[in-house]
């Protein structure tokens, strides 16, 4: 089996953003190569040369460490590296779901059909504050650490979609309880041909605030997520070209394996 | 800035080569080996992070070459080389100092 590249636990261990991750495995590489090169100048075998040039240039533990120091963005510079941020969103985001779910239990409890439409739009408040936080958690992982993975971006832009989703659905919800709660009455009482005007215009307009609300928080979702777009598309460019370049290193990068001992033969 | 002593001597290390000319990471790193007869080398990568400081600071700039496999070059600014000058006054004085003492002892 071949040897992992060296440099591929440097890009794995390294959390600083991926344009400074290529640009350290682009310079660390050249450098390793045309070391290894002068080595075997110098009468060094190419495995023997390999080793010692891996050994003076890539970045071990704590060198790993101090780079990423350098690297991160100035508000991580200055903010103590112990995961504060990611504990204040997940406090964040459980308080205002723990307050949000009381709030609808006690709307829901309560007498006549006005407690569920408070209790749809107390799961609008909810869902954008899941919304926000997750935003928030996106942006500490962007602006303060500086390095936001594929699997974790995949995993909070899939988040970002249910929300919307889930507010969209909520308004709809919501517009359809408002609409059955004035023109039910009204219908139930009198007949269809006989509901007055300005039940009907009621009714619309019950109707959209509470649409208008669900559409307005997943427009918040979206917009919000558009704003850290831009960074991602970089960084998502940035990925592929890390990608390519270790899918292009591996037989070169491989001493010990049976394709690279011929290709130094 | 508060920087330790070892740290100092590394970034003064660096300045003085590149004071001789422009030159690539690994070129540094040998140029040190060499230069000082081997008492003093760069291992697992450690010359990044001084490399990397030293171009945040000023005190050099970096240049990618290349299309295909990009090189990065760095080479010596003005405040570089103002550091280096005062730096090596300084290192001198402190071992100086420090060599007056361990000679006195050594003497007693």
């Amino acid at each position: 089996m071949p040897r992992e590249n060296p440099l591929a636990r440097v890009e794995r261990e390294l959390r600083v953003a991926p344009r400074h991750r290529l640009d350290l495995v682009n310079e660390v590489d050249a450098d390793v190569l045309a070391l290894q090169a002068e080595l075997e100048r110098r009468g060094y075998g190419p495995a023997e040369a390999r080793r010692a040039a891996v050994a003076r240039l890539v970045p071990g533990g704590r060198v790993i460490r101090q780079l990423e120091h350098r690297h991160r963005p100035l508000l991580g510079r200055r903010v103590p590296a112990s995961g504060w941020m990611d504990r204040a969103v997940a406090v964040g985001a459980g308080a205002a779901a723990a307050f949000a779910g009381v709030v609808a239990v006690v709307a829901t409890a309560s007498p006549g059909g006005a407690g569920m439409t408070a209790a749809i739009r107390w799961l609008l408040v909810f869902v954008a504050a899941l919304m926000a936080a997750n935003l928030g958690r996106a942006s500490a992982r962007l602006w303060v650490q500086g390095d936001l993975r594929q699997e974790e971006r995949q995993l909070l832009w899939a988040r970002q979609a249910g929300l919307i989703v889930a507010a969209v659905a909520g308004g709809a919800l919501g517009a359809a309880w408002e609409g059955y709660l004035v023109l039910g009455t009204s219908v139930g009482a009198s007949g269809p041909a006989l509901v007055p005007k300005s039940v009907a215009w009621e009714a619309i307009g019950s109707m959209a605030g509470v649409a208008a609300v669900g559409l307005a928080v997943a427009v918040f979702g979206l917009f919000g997520w558009l704003l850290v777009t831009p960074r991602l598309i970089t960084d998502e460019e940035c990925e592929r070209r890390i990608d390519a370049f270790f899918a292009r290193s591996r037989p070169r990068l491989t001493p010990d394996s049976p394709k690279a001992q011929s290709h130094a033969q | 800035m508060q920087v330790t002593l070892s740290k100092r001597i590394n970034e003064l290390l660096v300045l003085a080569v590149l004071d001789q000319g422009p030159a690539h990471g690994y070129q540094i790193a040998l140029a040190v080996e060499e230069q000082t007869g081997g008492s003093f080398s760069f291992q697992h990568g450690t010359l990044y992070p001084i490399l990397h400081r030293l171009e945040a600071d000023g005190r050099l700039r970096a240049e990618w070459h290349g299309t295909g496999r990009r090189r990065k070059t760095y080479e010596i600014t003005g405040a570089g080389r103002a550091e280096l000058a005062a730096g090596a006054a300084e290192l001198e004085e402190q071992f100086r100092a420090l060599l007056g003492l361990l000679r006195g002892c050594h003497a007693a």
